[in-house]
């Protein structure tokens, strides 16, 4: 089991966001986490990266208790995560976009760093050329001098995946990466994440768009902060309790 | 890039060949305190690009003054030894600061550094006959002797040497981590950067050059109030980086040089500075939003030159 939460509550105020959810997330899948506006789910991936802290629960990757962590000591264990909302650095190209976040790997101390040694240039050349790799991967390569804010929003949210492939991760956490695309778009990101799964990615993402969720292995739902239902994607469509929640009880009958 | 290196040799053998041709020992004072203010401004400049808006900067050089000057004039240490112990305890002062002042952000931070200064001012006031109070400190004893001259080099090697360090850091991965944690702590957070600990080491290193300018400034002029390094000392660098320009790393050397040089040049208006001052603010405001350092390029643009930003 590469990710394994138990438990997982958190309040805000007198109101509970998460309350006892369990998830457990198997090395190479594509795992979606489903459920109405307000349902948790991005707090559930704050909580997994530390942005917020659980007030019960755990959670554990590859074994780790990761509860307490902080959020770049989260990152530096191999979880990697786009934001729904701020996608990107406004005043860095797209290249400096992604070779930004090569904070981890490969990694030169601050006196190599200031003094501008051998180590430091070819570990910032590599840099420069893995992040050609990856903008080249999500076919973004041709964007990479123009600053990340003029590009259109659908490239933005692709810049996004980019800078979470340079964490080098091993579990990816993606939140809602095709919001506010159109189709081709859609289905050129879905390819972009069949790519990264068959790269040896393990992938988690929050969705509400029933289309993309077909290319997950397995579905959790939630609805009011708590689990509803889980498993394939079939069986999550003809649940009645999920149908419930995304249309409301009284269509149901 | 080649060209570039050659102006930079060019305009410091100018600078220190300058004094042959200079005999007034005011000319000398003026451009003396032009180095020192350069590296202030250079190094506020440093801490903003970390995110973070340091309205207390000027209690800094404060602290590395007073801290100098007090080891100097009570405890009979020799300048040589007093200055670095200055600027220990500012940049320690600061990173003790910074590390509460980092869970702030944006106006909260500017506002608590700012309270910071006032009440550093305070508290060196409130330690009497040891500071000299609201009279200032006297009897400083001197780096290098009373005449202007040799302070020339002295602080023109430091602050070339101080400018080519805060260079380094910003050009280098530092930097560039630096501004990422200033558009998004978010995403930084999210791809392993300890927003806390880079955060504190610019604040550190800002605080370094503060404190190292203000030990200068007291064993160099021999006198030291706190009205030197009041929140409107802080906002005279604020100035300096505005007008120049603050998105580069010339903006602060920029603006420092024609604030302080220009009224200087029409001294005989001198009682009008600060309107001139004010004067150059609002054009700069208005007119060059980027600062003077952008005013090149937007002539060339003009002139229907391509320009290479």
């Amino acid at each position: 089991m590469l990710l394994e939460i138990k438990g997982l509550t958190k309040y805000f105020g007198g109101l509970s966001a998460v309350k006892d959810f369990h998830m457990s997330v198997r090395q190479g899948e594509i795992v979606g986490l489903i459920g109405p506006n307000g349902a948790g789910k991005t707090t559930v991936f704050n909580l997994i990266t530390g942005i917020l802290q659980p007030d019960s629960g755990t959670i554990t990757f590859e074994g780790k208790d990761i509860t307490a962590k902080r959020p770049h000591e989260v990152a530096a264990l191999g979880i990697a995560r786009t934001f729904q909302l701020t996608p990107l650095f406004p005043f860095f190209t797209v290249l400096e976009n992604v070779t930004a976040c090569f904070h981890l790997h490969p990694r030169s101390g601050l006196l190599d760093t200031f003094f501008n040694t051998k180590k430091y240039r070819l570990n910032e050349a590599r840099i420069r050329e893995d992040a050609l790799g990856i903008l080249r991967m999500l076919g973004l390569e041709r964007f990479k001098d123009e600053f990340a804010v003029n590009l259109p929003h659908g490239f933005q949210k692709l810049l996004g995946m980019a800078r979470a492939m340079a964490v080098r991760p091993k579990l990816m956490l993606l939140d809602e990466p095709t919001s506010g695309m159109n189709w081709e778009e859609i289905s050129n990101a879905l390819s972009i994440i069949r790519k990264m799964r068959d790269g040896g990615l393990t992938i988690v993402l929050v969705e509400h768009n029933m289309e993309v969720i077909d290319i997950c292995d397995r579905v959790v739902a939630m609805n009011f902060g708590q689990k509803i239902a889980e498993g394939t994607v079939q069986e999550i469509r003809e649940n009645k309790e999920v149908v419930e929640a995304y249309l409301g009880g009284a269509h149901v009958a | 890039m080649k060209k570039r290196w050659l102006i930079v040799a060019a305009v410091v053998i100018v600078l220190a060949l300058l004094p042959l041709f200079i005999s007034s020992p005011y000319v000398i004072h003026i451009l003396n305190l032009t180095f020192l203010y350069i590296v202030a401004a250079t190094s506020f400049r440093t801490i903003v690009i970390s995110g973070q808006f340091p309205l207390g900067h000027g209690a800094f050089m404060g602290i590395g003054a007073y801290a100098s000057a007090m080891a100097a004039k009570w405890l009979g240490l020799s300048p040589w030894i007093s200055i670095p112990f200055g600027t220990a305890v500012a940049c320690a002062v600061g990173i003790v600061i910074g590390l509460p002042f980092a869970r702030l952000r944006a106006v909260y931070y500017a506002m608590v550094s700012l309270f910071f200064n006032m009440g550093i001012v305070q508290v060196i006031h409130s330690l009497g006959r040891w500071s000299g109070g609201y009279s200032g400190l006297t009897g400083i004893p001197t780096l290098l002797g009373f005449s202007k001259t040799p302070y020339y080099f002295c602080f023109l090697f430091l602050c070339l040497l101080s400018i080519l360090v805060l260079y380094r850091f910003e050009h280098s991965r530092i930097g560039i981590t630096w501004k990422a944690i200033a558009q998004s702590y978010l995403i930084a957070w999210s791809v392993g950067i300890n927003e806390r600990f880079y955060r504190v080491f610019a604040v550190a290193i800002g605080c370094f050059f503060a404190g190292l300018v203000g030990a200068l400034y007291a064993h160099y002029n021999g006198v030291i109030g706190t009205a030197t390094f009041s929140f409107m000392a802080t906002f005279m660098l604020l100035m300096f980086c505005v007008i120049g320009g603050m998105r580069s790393f010339l903006g602060p050397i920029i603006g420092t040089s024609v604030l302080v040089l220009v009224p200087e040049i029409f001294r005989s208006l001198k009682q009008f500075s600060p309107y001139l001052a004010a004067g150059i603010m609002i054009f700069v405001v208005f007119f060059l939003p980027q600062g003077l350092v952008s005013l090149p390029g937007l002539m060339l643009r003009k002139m229907g030159k391509r320009h290479a930003p």
